[in-house]
């Protein structure tokens, strides 16, 4: 029942832009601007072209066992114990991805919206409503997923129509100063915000398309799309912000919405974090089914529970993120799971990839 | 039991077959050496035509002829079991016996009465046919057979009910019905075992698939050319003796906001329509769950004049604005229960109640708020749109767990009920296929009606077996 009809190209674009975006959108260019300034939207752009390359790996990666889910294969190429192994760390790392993403929109609600609710209720309601939605078929999270479509366009006109209010050119003057090294540094906490590509990995089989190149082609204009609303995002707060303003500015974002007034609407940026919720809701749950279908093939042979594993992994989750409440903390958090997750979707498809590849030179000797 | 010689056993044992009931009746004349019995309900029978057709043409036959040349009535039937002229008798089927004889001659002589053909009451449209299926089967049979002038039309009688033998007739055509809906759909209706049947609520109750939807998974309508459409398309329809109601399987949640008027305008009137048909099916659930949201969590969003207006208005109100919506909720909903049961005479009256009183006395004695009131009205007017009876249903129930979760997160309990609903309407499905979909993947029909020129395929939800509906021909013109 957990596939029960294929996903069509259009599905799969917006599976891959929704998983993409989420609670950065807030944040960018803060993470980014620490060493290049103003020049952040470069590492924006470059962090949107070191993903394409991760993408390329996958790809390869799905194309040569294009009947299976990375899972399922796993332990053909390195092994039933190490594959075991990569299966987990892979299942620990969606779990820790969607708690992590739970967790920081978790803090900007608490910060802005929602002043009184309980730290552990907020966290559990979300949590509670990505299992749920997580349980269902794929076929089921690709329509909810495209039914949020709406609000995430939207949102992209809500940003676009207050972004172009007061700024200043000038702040973006002189480009390139700071050097290519720290854009290149600041690339790097980038290429995390664009995470979700790997998706593919796992939905590679359950793709309707006429060739295989095709889901290569949708996943990079995916991410391309991914890039330009980064960049614009960078481009928005680097055209309202100095270079010393956005260094202290956490959520350029939300500042922008605020000095918006639209006729109908006071604080926009109420509007948009409400809104915005379902669309970080899909990053939620897209991990956590991922993390339950990564755990169902832990042993050698498929466990079929997968609401029941949907619900213990969202529970564990829960359990930890009441815990991280505390600010410091979670910015620690975050540090380290921008570390984490560059080893873990560049790092495992390309060894995987070469492992097979040197597996197939050998077997042809 | 096999039947008698004896005209006057085969009577009594009869008259035992049928509870001894008293309208059951017999008449005896006999013609040349031949005695002749009728048996009869007299309730049942047309007596013009027993007269006429039976026993005028059987007094005349006196050569010793077979019935069947005797008598001019085209439904004609032999048999020797007195169980099978019982069933007959109740039919309104006339039984002959002649003396000396075991077999029995079943004559259809049934009196039809039955109203006629109607315009539709709630199904109402501007443009398109008037005519509304009725309580008989056979009429409504005839209604829709017409509609479709083809041999492909398959009509597939069942008996359902061990006691009731309700007659159900299942509606499809056999070059575009997908087999394998159909066989889910005749395995759930032979799984069906119940004495009774109330038809149709039980049927939709006993074939739909999830206990828990709170939307509706099967269409109902009582328009012809609806069912024509849908036929079309290769869905099932389903007719009961005794109900003018069709019943359509599989739908998706996109035929409840569909009305045969989009198709009698041209596609971009229709597109408007069904948009603002759709945004109001949203405002319908979720109106009175944004007000609270906004007036008791999030009063910041809303501009500083407009939030002035409606503190003004909630100034002298003790309610909080929870319970002020569902208070107000709830009086709709009786004013529109009280209005569907109170007899014409007597309903207007609750428009003076309903108007006067709870509209206006209700806001000057401070109980609710006008600005609710206008909130709640808005919303009433917004959920009558809905062109199905079974969607309104739905549209009326969901409001409140909305307007609970709003009242606990402000507007983001109203964006989680949201993805609530969307979740739950992508998980269902009808005879194994999805009832929902979002629209953005090429379908033609949904939350706009795109023009009849790019209806190039049948709905997904149909899943027909021939695909095309428009042949496109070799110069890419259809």
């Amino acid at each position: 029942m957990i596939h029960l009809e294929k996903l069509s190209i259009k599905q799969l674009f917006w599976l891959v832009v929704l998983t993409q975006v989420g609670v950065h959108v807030l944040t960018i260019p803060f993470e980014e601007s620490k060493h290049s300034g103003y020049d952040s939207w470069m590492s924006v752009l470059i962090g949107g072209v070191m993903a394409q390359a991760v993408i390329l790996i996958t790809y390869q990666l799905g194309k040569r066992y294009e009947d299976r889910p990375l899972p399922k294969y796993m332990s053909a190429i390195t092994g039933k114990l190490l594959g075991a192994v990569l299966n987990v760390v892979l299942a620990l790392y969606f779990a820790e991805s969607s708690l992590m993403v739970v967790v920081s929109y978790a803090d900007i609600l608490r910060r802005w919206v929602l002043f009184t609710t309980p730290w552990s209720v907020i966290v559990g309601v979300t949590f509670a409503i990505a299992a749920y939605i997580a349980t269902s078929s794929l076929r089921s999270i690709a329509t909810i997923t495209q039914t949020i479509v709406f609000m995430f366009l939207f949102c992209f006109a809500i940003v676009v129509i207050s972004g172009l209010g007061r700024g200043d050119l000038r702040n973006f003057m002189p480009l390139g100063t700071h050097g290519i090294g720290p854009i290149v540094k600041d690339a790097l906490p980038a290429f995390w915000a664009y995470a979700g590509y790997e998706l593919l990995l796992y939905v590679f089989p359950f793709v309707k398309c006429r060739k295989k190149k095709d889901i290569l082609i949708t996943v990079s204009v995916a991410n391309g799309f991914t890039t330009f609303f980064y960049v614009l995002l960078s481009f928005i707060a680097t055209y309202s912000f100095s270079e010393s303003q956005l260094k202290s500015v956490p959520e350029p974002m939300i500042f922008i919405l605020r000095q918006f007034r639209w006729p109908t609407v006071q604080n926009l940026d109420i509007l948009f974090m409400t809104i915005w919720l379902s669309v970080t809701t899909v990053t939620v749950y897209v991990y956590l089914f991922m993390a339950a279908r990564y755990l169902a093939f832990v042993r050698g042979k498929e466990i079929r529970n997968h609401p029941f594993l949907v619900w213990i992994v969202a529970f564990a989750c829960f359990s930890i993120g009441i815990w991280v409440s505390d600010r410091q903390r979670l910015s620690r958090f975050i540090h380290y799971h921008d570390t984490v997750s560059i080893l873990i979707i560049a790092g495992i498809p390309a060894f995987l990839l070469l492992v097979s590849l040197v597996r197939k030179r050998v077997v042809l000797r | 039991m096999k039947a008698d010689i004896s005209s006057e056993i085969n009577e009594k044992s009869l008259l035992g077959l049928l509870s001894q009931s008293s309208d059951f009746k017999s008449s005896d004349f006999s013609a040349g050496n031949r005695h002749y019995r009728l048996f009869y309900v007299d309730t049942m029978i047309e007596p013009t035509v027993v007269q006429e057709h039976v026993i005028r043409p059987l007094l005349h036959h006196s050569d010793g002829s077979s019935i069947r040349e005797a008598v001019s009535i085209l439904e004609y039937g032999e048999t020797e079991l007195l169980s099978d002229a019982s069933n007959a008798l109740i039919e309104g089927k006339t039984v002959v016996h002649i003396e000396g004889e075991t077999k029995l001659y079943l004559l259809g002589t049934d009196l039809k009465k039955e109203r006629s053909v109607n315009i539709p009451v709630n199904e109402r449209v501007l443009r398109g046919s008037n005519e509304a299926l009725i309580e008989n089967l056979n009429t409504n049979l005839n209604l829709i057979r017409k509609l479709i002038a083809t041999p492909d039309l398959a009509v597939k009688y069942y008996i359902l009910g061990r006691r009731s033998n309700t007659k159900v007739a299942v509606l499809y055509l056999s070059s575009l019905a997908n087999e394998k809906v159909l066989k889910e759909f005749e395995r759930r209706l032979g799984l069906i075992d119940i004495d009774y049947v109330e038809a149709p609520g039980f049927l939709k109750e006993l074939i739909h698939d999830r206990k828990l939807a709170l939307f509706p998974q099967i269409l109902v309508s009582e328009r012809p050319d609806r069912v024509r459409s849908n036929l079309m398309d290769g869905k099932i329809a389903i007719l009961t003796d005794g109900s003018p109601d069709c019943l359509i399987v599989p739908v998706s949640f996109w035929a409840f906001l569909q009305s045969p008027d989009d198709y009698q305008v041209t596609w971009l009137f229709g597109s408007v329509f069904r948009l603002f048909r759709v945004v109001c099916f949203i405002l319908a659930i979720s109106l009175p769950g944004a007000y609270v949201a906004l007036v008791t969590f999030d009063p910041r969003t809303i501009p500083f004049e407009i939030a002035l207006t409606v503190q003004s208005s909630m100034q002298y109100v003790a309610m909080p604005p929870v319970l002020e919506a569902i208070f107000m909720m709830v009086t709709l909903e009786l004013l529109r229960e009280a209005s569907v049961r109170l007899s014409s005479p007597i309903g207007q009256t609750i428009g003076i109640v309903g108007g006067i009183v709870i509209g206006t006395v209700v806001v000057q004695s401070n109980l609710v708020s006008t600005m609710m009131v206008v909130v709640i009205a808005f919303t009433a007017i917004a959920s009558f749109i809905i062109p199905s009876y079974e969607m309104s249903i739905a549209a009326r129930i969901l409001p409140y767990p909305i307007i609970i979760l709003s009242s606990i997160f402000g507007l983001i309990g109203l964006e989680l009920s949201f993805l609530l609903v969307i979740a739950h309407l992508a998980r269902l499905n009808t005879m194994g296929i999805p009832y929902f979909y979002s629209g953005l993947n090429g379908e033609e029909d949904t939350f706009l009606r795109s023009p009849l020129s790019s209806w190039k395929k049948r709905p997904k939800e149909s899943v027909a077996k021939d695909n095309t509906r428009i042949k496109v021909t070799e110069d890419g013109n259809p």
